[in-house]
C-alpha cells in the first residue's frame, strides 16, 4: 500500500464522513417523505388503469379548476393581508423599546405554540352566527354577517394561522437593518417617507419575500382551516385530494392533484427563486450599500 | 473509527430486514373456542390468553358505550387485550389490507360501505358461521361479511323555540317559506341514506315505490334548498350545530340528537318517515387473528351486551330480546320502540351498495358547488 494512496483514501474519507452524518435524515426523508410522493406519483398515472386519465379528469373538470384556482386564490390573498398587517406590526417591533416589543413578540409567539385546530375552533365560536363578532354586531344594529362557512371565514382563518410565518421573517430581516441609514438619508434631504420608501422597504425584502413564500406555499396546502371555517363549495384542494383518497378511494385521482399541486408550487417557487437572483444581482451590480 | 461507521447502514439493512421477516413468519396462534354450535354472547373462559385485539370505531359516545358494552366484559372473559382506536378512515382500512399490515381487527363503518367489502374484490372477510351466531340479530342487517353494530335512524330534529309550530315531516324540511332557517345536512366524504329519500317523500313518492331512488328529481327537490343548507362532517359538528342553535333544522344520526337532547339543547325529532338505518362491524381481510375477532363479533351480538350498548348510547340494539333500561329522553329515540318503529321507513342498503360510487362522486361535486 503506498503512502499516495494512503492520502488519497484519507481524502475521501474527509468528504465522505461529513455525509455519513446525514444519514438518518436522509433515511428519514427517503421513508416518510420520498417514497410516498413516487409512489403517489406512480399511482397518478397507473390507478386504475395506466395512461393520462387521472390528469384528464382532474384538468378536464370545470369543478376541479374551480378548486384549484380558488386554492391559489386563497392563497395569495392570505399572503397579501400576512404583508400588509404583517408589515407594520415587524416594523413597529423593531422600533419599540425593550418592553413592548416583548409584549410584541408574545403576541406573535403565544398563537404560534397554540395547536392549529384549537386556533381553528376558537374561530368557529367567534365567526357563529351567534358568536362574539354578530353579537357586537347586533348591539349597534348591523347585521347578522354570514361569517363561518364561508369563504371570508376561511381567508380569515388562514391568514390568522399563517401570520407569524410573515411577522418572524420579517422582524428577523428588519431587526438588521442599521437604523442609522435612515438617519444618514434623512441628513442627505430624503423626506420621512421617502427614507423609509427608498432605504427602508427595499433592504426589507428578503424578509419579506420568505415570509410571503412561508405563508403561500403553506396556505396551498391547508386542509383543516378551510374544512371547519368553510363550507362543501368552498373547499380547498387539500381537501378535493382527501375526498378522492378517503372517500372514493380514488387513490390515482387524489395522486393527480396532489402531483398538480406540488408540480406548480415548485414552479412558482422556481420563478420567485429567480426574481430574487435577479433582484440580487442589480443590487450588486448599481452597488446598494448593504449591511 | 471510519471502519465502525461503514458498518452502520450495513447493521440498519440487516436490522430491517431481519424484522420484516420476523413479521412475515409469524403466524395465528391456534386457538380453542370449544366444540359445538356457536351461540351469541358467549366466549369460552380463558380461551384468548396472549391475544390482543383492535376495536376501531367513530369515537364519542357510541364507541365508549361499545368498549363498555362489550370490549370490557369480553376481555374479562376471554382473557384478550381489548384495544381501540379511531375514528374509523376507509382508505386505512384499504391500506392496511393491500399493505398485508392489519393493525385493526374489527372495524365499525356504514353498512353500505360494508356489503361493498363482501366477496374476492372486497376488503372484508367473509363472516365464519362457525364462530358467529347471528340468529337474533335482524336478518336484513346482517352481511356475508358483516354484523350490524347497532341500529338508529337518520332523523330530522327541530328547534322547539324556533318552531313553535313543529314541522311534521319531509314536506316541511323542505318547506323554507312555512319554515325558514338554517337545516344542517351530512356533508363529507361518505353518502348514504337520508337526504335524498327525503326529498322525494317530501315530492310525493310513496314509501314503498322508493327504490330504485330517481335521483335526478331528488336534486330537483334539493337545488332550490341550497341557501339555507349547512353541513356537518362529523356527529359531533352535527351535535354542536344542534346545541349552539345554528341549525334549525337538522338531519342527524339518532344517537347523535339524544346526546344534544341530554346536553340541554331544545330539540324534538319528527319521526315521521324517518329512515331505518345501521352501522355494520366487519373483520378486514389479512388480520393477524380472524378467530378471535369473529368470536368478538358473536360476543358482541349478545342480549345483554346489546341492552348496555341501547342504554350507554341510546343506540338500538341488534338482538330481539335486549331489553334496555332507559331514561325518558333516551326513550324518545329508541327506534326498536315499536310507536316509533312503525313511523319509519326501511334503507334499503342493496340499491346502495349498487350505486354508492356514481352517487357520492355526484354528491362530492354537488357539494363543491
Amino acid at each position: 500500500m503506498s503512502l499516495a494512496s494512503e492520502g488519497a483514501r484519507r481524502r475521501t474519507w474527509s468528504t465522505v464522513r461529513p455525509l455519513l452524518l446525514l444519514l438518518p435524515a436522509y433515511a428519514l426523508l427517503i421513508g416518510v417523505f420520498a417514497y410516498p410522493v413516487l409512489d403517489s406519483m406512480w399511482r397518478s398515472v397507473t390507478e386504475p388503469t395506466a395512461g393520462w386519465g387521472n390528469y384528464a379528469w382532474a384538468l378536464g373538470s370545470s369543478g376541479n379548476l374551480a378548486v384549484i384556482g380558488r386554492t391559489f386564490g386563497n392563497a395569495l390573498f392570505a399572503t397579501m393581508v400576512c404583508v400588509v398587517l404583517g408589515f407594520p406590526f415587524a416594523y413597529l417591533m423593531v422600533i419599540s423599546a425593550p418592553r413592548t416589543r416583548a409584549i410584541l413578540i408574545a403576541i406573535t409567539l403565544v398563537p404560534f405554540w397554540t395547536s392549529l385546530m384549537i386556533r381553528t375552533f376558537a374561530w368557529i365560536v367567534i365567526l357563529q352566527d351567534r358568536g362574539i363578532v354578530n353579537s357586537l354586531l347586533a348591539g349597534i344594529g348591523l347585521g347578522p354577517l354570514e361569517l363561518l362557512r364561508t369563504n371570508t371565514g376561511v381567508l380569515i382563518g388562514l391568514a390568522h394561522v399563517l401570520m407569524p410565518f410573515m411577522i418572524l421573517p420579517l422582524y428577523a430581516t428588519m431587526n438588521s437593518i442599521d437604523l442609522r441609514l435612515i438617519m444618514a438619508a434623512r441628513s442627505l434631504g430624503a423626506s420621512p417617507f421617502s427614507a423609509f420608501w427608498r432605504i427602508f422597504v427595499p433592504l426589507s425584502v428578503p424578509g419579506l419575500a420568505a415570509g410571503s413564500l412561508l405563508v403561500f406555499i403553506q396556505a396551498l396546502g391547508f386542509y383543516i382551516t378551510p374544512a371547519l371555517l368553510g363550507s362543501p363549495a368552498d373547499s380547498m384542494l387539500a381537501q378535493s385530494i382527501y375526498s378522492q383518497v378517503n372517500g372514493l378511494l380514488a387513490w390515482g385521482r387524489g395522486g393527480a392533484l396532489g402531483v398538480i399541486l406540488l408540480t406548480v408550487t415548485l414552479v412558482l417557487l422556481g420563478a420567485v427563486a429567480l426574481l430574487i437572483r435577479i433582484g440580487h444581482r442589480r443590487d450588486v451590480s448599481v452597488g446598494i450599500p448593504g449591511q | 473509527m471510519a471502519k465502525n461507521l461503514v458498518k452502520w447502514p450495513v447493521l440498519g439493512v440487516a436490522l430491517a430486514w431481519g424484522l420484516t421477516s420476523c413479521q412475515a413468519s409469524a403466524s395465528a396462534p391456534e386457538i380453542d373456542l370449544g366444540s359445538g354450535p356457536a351461540k351469541v354472547g358467549t366466549i369460552k373462559a380463558n380461551s384468548l390468553k396472549g391475544v390482543t385485539l383492535t376495536l376501531t370505531s367513530w369515537g364519542g359516545v357510541f364507541q365508549d358505550g361499545q368498549v363498555k358494552a362489550a370490549s370490557d366484559p369480553f376481555a374479562a372473559e376471554s382473557g384478550a387485550t381489548m384495544l381501540q382506536d379511531g375514528p374509523t378512515e376507509y382508505s386505512k382500512v384499504k391500506a392496511q389490507v393491500e399493505g398485508k399490515n392489519v393493525t385493526w381487527d374489527i372495524v365499525d363503518t356504514d353498512v353500505i360501505w360494508a356489503s361493498k367489502q363482501c366477496g374476492p374484490d372486497g376488503l372484508f372477510m367473509d363472516l365464519d358461521m362457525t364462530i358467529v351466531d347471528t340468529s337474533h340479530a335482524p336478518a336484513n342487517l346482517v352481511g356475508k361479511c358483516y354484523i350490524p353494530a347497532m341500529q338508529y335512524g337518520y332523523v330530522v330534529v327541530y328547534n322547539t323555540t324556533k318552531y313553535p309550530t313543529p314541522p311534521t315531516g319531509w314536506v316541511d324540511f323542505f318547506d323554507t317559506t312555512k319554515f325558514p332557517g338554517k337545516r344542517a345536512i351530512a356533508g363529507f366524504e361518505d353518502i348514504a341514506p337520508g337526504v335524498f329519500e327525503g326529498a322525494l317523500l317530501a315530492d310525493g313518492v310513496s314509501p314503498d315505490k322508493l327504490y330504485p331512488l330517481d335521483v335526478d328529481r331528488a336534486y330537483k327537490k334539493i337545488n332550490p334548498l341550497r341557501s339555507s343548507l349547512i353541513y356537518w362532517k362529523t356527529g359531533a359538528e352535527s351535535e354542536q350545530m344542534l346545541e349552539s342553535g345554528e341549525a334549525d333544522m337538522a338531519l342527524v344520526w339518532s344517537g347523535r340528537a339524544y346526546a344534544a337532547a341530554k346536553n340541554g339543547a331544545k330539540i324534538k325529532p319528527v319521526w315521521n318517515q324517518a329512515l331505518i338505518i345501521a352501522d355494520a362491524l366487519g373483520v378486514p381481510k389479512n388480520a393477524k387473528n380472524p378467530k378471535a375477532a369473529f368470536a368478538y363479533l358473536n360476543y358482541y351480538l349478545g342480549a345483554t351486551q346489546q341492552a348496555k350498548l341501547s342504554e350507554l348510547t341510546s343506540y338500538s340494539p341488534v338482538h330481539d330480546e335486549a331489553k334496555p333500561q332507559l331514561d325518558a329522553v333516551a326513550k324518545q329515540y329508541l327506534t326498536t320502540d315499536p310507536q316509533i318503529r312503525k313511523q319509519m321507513i326501511p334503507s334499503n342498503s342493496e340499491w346502495w351498495s349498487k350505486n354508492y360510487d356514481t352517487e357520492l362522486v355526484r354528491w362530492l361535486d354537488w357539494l363543491k358547488g
